[in-house]
């Protein structure tokens, strides 16, 4: 390990009294990226290669619904659209930042986990509260909360030369591959990769209707997509450079709702996005710096070649562009530290349709933080600021705005067994989204942002025995949003437009257990349990029907279950899980009931030591091995039963 | 088996709670009212109350117990001709037949046209035919003995709604689908030849037609939702020609005796308004008829000529489920009713 990696984790480490610790965490876990690859303890969930290639998820979604409080909203297939939201905030209030770079979409104000490359994933890590991290971009410390995914391609490593390679085959004609190669002499590095997935998507499906059940195969669900990428970095005396492009190509049929007696879905839409994203980082006397910069374009083209106006379809196409950069920055002495930054987003859309505004948005950020150890406890202290402008090209009124919001933090160092106790409060918003404010009929110019504040009580806890480890992790916590940002039919039942009408409270708790058992040198076991309790209440109105009610879409219980079993090179991990009924619509009533599910998932893998530095391994998985009918929003119908075969080859 | 046993006890935490008992309903409908409730869209869940008279009773799922399954994805229309009932579902492309009395399936007619959905909107019935408008620009004619579709008469950009009057069938060109360029016609067809033999200019977004006891047609045009406002025309079915523009809001019409009930629901301010038309003088006799101030979502109205009783239907919002109130035909409330969601139109049974 270099000198600047030493420096860079302790950079990212969370107490001072634990970098030994984290460093020693640091080696035991594929070193990926100088940031953010800390196994530490922090309420934060992390998932390495080893795990992510265990769980054979289909993308980022299937990892990302085994974190505590993340309620996932799936729409089903491959490349479809998929959010999460956490602890009931809605999907646009969390950051996700790949190789320490924040990605953006200002026309949905959220990224379609579907459509995030898992292949290449060294680790990923889903943070709330303090963000141990105090270099990753402002505008991921001071969102609700966030993920951060690091990949084998934008990080330096110890090996000169490493390989990764996958071809895998699934159920319902899915095929897919993936090649990536990073050069890595002493001082910098170089890598590409490629990758490439289809399917037919054609899964059977049962839905009740009434005493019939409905059986069918999916259709229009064809999917195709394909990424690309190059990266490389320089490392000199007292920081690190990089570099990195990235192409991702989406064509994708939309199989749309399950709709009773009807099956004539034919639309499509097409994604293209390029991306070019470049960082430094650097120090000089305890004092941290990280700039970085971002660009990309994204495309997509919607099409439906029936709709029944005058011409007979809809072509619209969408041209998202943003550009954002900042810098961030630490310093520390022994028992405090300050650190803040700046960031600026410059966005717009444009797209083939008149009667859109055609936006330009510039959103400006800055934060400064405190930290300091006094005795028995730390305190954090962070207050950030932002100014959005906005302007349009149909003469609409521009829109300004100012915020500031606060975060606090207080922990107490660890006592015995590795016990320790936070409460924080943060304040947050999310700016309306492009497509609220102006997408045709339903986009609403009034609309303000949708705040939040949430406050957490945490209590973490890991004893370590010599065969075995603990780690238990659990909050309460209580979240209010207000001016929330929901769709409501206002003209008649066609027509919706977005309104900040909603006032939500939710009270919660979660927990996560991992225990770590060794048998003996060949045999270890690795069992893992997480369980969410929301009640989220819809507080708008007290005169309405759905006060108190719990609010649409949100389970009151989600739970996790992972057994992971190893003998030498070979394994079998279970995992289930459990999401309890939801409702459709706010209204509490049995006619919007949507069935919970458990689904359980097996997967076995081997490996083969082919050489000292080379590995091919081997792994099948059944997923939904009870054949469960399920579904996370109402008609959007999920895959029964289905298998998959992977191998995978890995050089360094 | 640590695993197993929690699966276990989370399985048994899944299973749904007990459903409340169903209200019957008896073998054969009378004396009551059958209300469409269309439903969301994407959520197929359209369905059909059955309101008792005799002891008020509601059930709110009168089709899924019926029929076995449910009606689908936004129901559009409901009538009777003869001893069928007709309801047109919308998102699903149907037109569900069932026997009158019984309310058993007699056939579910499938509105597509190679492989599209039709997108049916409205029915009405001529000489045995039933005609349905449908989105796709076409007047479906279906011969209500064999239950099939047995032409298709071309007319304007998505068709809303329909009314025969002599041997003319009205049918307005709503245009919905092509906002902001909405149409603004209406398409007379010639119920003998079956074919379009004219196409008048009313107003923007044509939408609701009824005809007077002495045969004029009156079309609400619903303007653009924004600057252009909700209005009614008369058409003079012999001249074919608009002959009177009116200057109030109305959004809805239904016929009671002689005269029309006109409803308002204002989507910008919340607010419901319901007069009292006469078509004859071509007054309105009363602008605030009954004080609809207290729905949140005014959406369907009916006139029962059998209890001689108005029902309005209050859409909540449109995403919570309905309320159906019951008025006096001098409009004194005098009983209400929990529906189910959107409840739009109304069947009356002696």
């Amino acid at each position: 390990m270099t000198k600047l990696l030493y420096i860079f984790v302790l950079l990212s480490c969370f107490d001072l009294s634990g970098q030994v610790d984290s460093i020693q965490n640091i080696q035991t876990v594929h070193v990926s990226t100088l940031l953010l690859v800390l196994k530490e303890k922090s309420h934060s969930l992390v998932f390495d290669r080893e795990t992510i290639d265990e769980l054979q998820p289909t993308d980022i979604s299937d990892l990302l619904r085994k974190v505590p409080g993340v309620n996932l909203r799936s729409y089903g297939g491959l490349g479809g659209l998929k959010t999460v939201s956490m602890r009931s905030l809605g999907a646009n209030h969390s950051s996700i930042i790949v190789d320490g770079v924040p990605l953006n979409n200002s026309q949905t104000g959220q990224v379609n986990l579907g459509q995030l490359m898992v292949d290449n994933v060294e680790q990923l890590t889903s943070s709330i509260g303090l963000n141990s991290n105090y270099l990753i971009p402002v505008s991921s410390q001071i969102s609700g909360s966030n993920f951060m995914i690091n990949t084998m391609e934008n990080s330096f490593a110890r090996d000169t030369l490493t390989i990764r390679a996958n071809v895998g085959y699934g159920s319902f004609g899915q095929i897919k591959g993936y090649a990536g190669v990073k050069y890595n002499p002493n001082k910098y590095f170089i890598s590409a990769f490629g990758a490439m997935q289809k399917a037919k998507g054609n899964y059977r499906y049962s839905l009740d209707n009434g005493l019939l059940e409905l059986n069918g195969t999916r259709k229009n669900n064809e999917y195709f997509d394909y990424n690309f990428g190059v990266s490389g970095g320089v490392k000199f005396k007292k920081g690190q450079w990089r570099i990195g492009f990235r192409h991702k190509s989406i064509q994708q049929e939309l199989p749309g709702a399950v709709i009773f007696y009807l099956q004539t879905a034919d639309e499509q839409l097409t994604t293209k996005g390029n991306r070019l994203f470049t960082d430094l980082k650097w120090t000089k006397n305890k004092f941290y710096s990280n700039v970085f910069l971002n660009g990309s374009i994204d495309n997509q083209e919607y099409f439906d070649p029936t709709y029944l106006n005058a011409v007979g379809e809809i072509d619209t196409k969408f041209n998202n562009r943003n550009l954002n950069g900042g810098y961030s920055f630490m310093r520390f002495s022994n028992n405090w530290k300050v650190f803040g930054g700046v960031e600026e987003t410059v966005s717009d859309l444009l797209v083939n349709d008149s009667t859109f505004a055609e936006p330009v948005r510039f959103h400006s950020y800055a934060m400064i933080g405190v930290r300091y150890d006094i005795s028995f406890f730390t305190l954090t202290g962070q207050i950030s600021a932002q100014h959005v402008y906005e302007e349009n090209r149909i003469g609409l009124a521009p829109k300004k705005m100012f915020r500031v919001n606060p975060f606090f933090s207080i922990k107490t160092k660890e006592w015995g067994q590795r016990s320790q106790v936070e409460l924080w409060y943060r304040n947050s918003f999310r700016m309306p989204t492009f497509n609220e404010l102006y997408y045709t009929n339903i986009g609403n110019l009034n609309l303000i942002p949708e705040d939040a504040h949430q406050v957490n009580l945490g209590y973490l806890w890991s004893p370590h025995s010599r065969r075995m480890e603990l780690d238990w992790k659990s909050n309460i916590f209580f979240n209010h949003i207000e001016n929330k940002i929901v769709a409501v039919p206002t003209k008649n039942l066609f027509i919706w437009s977005m309104q900040n009408i909603g006032r939500v409270n939710a009270f919660g708790g979660d927990f996560q257990f991992e225990a770590k058992y060794k048998f003996n040198d060949l045999w270890q076991s690795i069992f893992n349990l997480s369980y969410t309790y929301q009640k989220t209440i819809d507080v708008t109105d007290s005169d309405s029907p759905t006060y108190l009610h719990q609010v649409a879409y949100i389970p009151e219980h989600t739970a996790n279950a992972d057994i992971s079993v190893k003998y030498h090179n070979t394994g079998l991990r279970l995992s289930s899980y459990y999401i309890s009924m939801r409702y459709t619509l706010n209204e509490n009533i049995l006619a919007n009931e949507l069935n919970g599910f458990v689904l359980m998932d097996i997967s076995v893998f081997h490996t083969f030591k082919l050489d000292k530095k080379e590995q091919l391994k081997i792994i099948g998985s059944v997923k939904n091995v009870f054949n469960s009918s399920y579904a996370y929003i109402r008609s959007y119908v999920m895959p029964g039963i289905n298998y998959s075969i992977s191998l995978s080859y890995a050089f360094n | 088996m640590r695993l197993i046993s929690l699966l276990f006890i989370l399985s048994l935490i899944s299973c749904k709670k007990d459903n409340p008992e169903p209200v019957a309903v008896s073998n054969v409908l009378s004396n009551g009212t059958v209300v469409l409730c269309e439903g969301l869209f994407q959520q197929n869940n359209a369905s059909l109350s059955w309101i008792n008279n005799s002891d008020a009773s509601v059930s709110n799922t009168l089709f899924a117990t019926k029929v076995g399954r449910q009606l689908g994805d936004t129901g559009n229309d409901i009538k009777r001709y003869g001893g069928k009932v007709y309801v047109v579902v919308n998102v699903s492309s149907t037109v569900e037949v069932l026997d009158a009395q019984s309310f058993t399936s007699i056939k579910q007619i499938t509105m597509q046209n190679g492989g599209v959905s039709k997108q049916p909107r409205n029915i009405e019935f001529y000489n045995g035919k039933a005609y349905v408008t449908c989105y796709d620009g076409f007047v479906d004619v279906i011969d209500t003995i064999s239950l099939t579709v047995i032409n298709r008469i071309p007319v304007g950009l998505n068709p809303e709604d329909l009314i025969v009057s002599g041997n003319k069938l009205y049918v307005s060109n709503s245009g919905g689908l092509n906002g902001p360029s909405m149409d603004s016609t209406v398409s007379i067809i010639d119920l003998s030849s079956n074919s379009e033999i004219s196409r008048i200019t009313v107003g923007l977004n044509p939408g609701r037609c009824i005809t007077d006891n002495v045969g004029d047609v009156y079309v609400v045009t619903r303007g653009d939702y924004a600057g252009v406002p909700s209005r009614m025309v008369r058409i003079n079915t012999i001249s074919d020609l608009v002959e009177d523009n009116f200057s109030f809001d109305v959004s809805g019409l239904s016929k009671m005796n002689g005269n029309f009930l006109v409803s308002y629901y204002d989507f910008s301010s919340g607010q419901s308004s319901l007069g009292l038309f006469d078509p004859l003088t071509e007054t309105m006799i009363d602008p605030s008829f009954i004080d609809v101030s207290g729905l949140t979502t005014l959406y369907g109205v009916g006139f029962n000529q059998f209890t001689n009783t108005i029902f309005i239907s209050d859409a909540m919002s449109f995403t919570n489920s309905g309320y159906v109130y019951e008025y006096t035909s001098s409009g004194a409330q005098i009983a209400s009713y929990h529906v189910g969601l959107n409840p739009s139109k109304f069947l009356f049974y002696e």
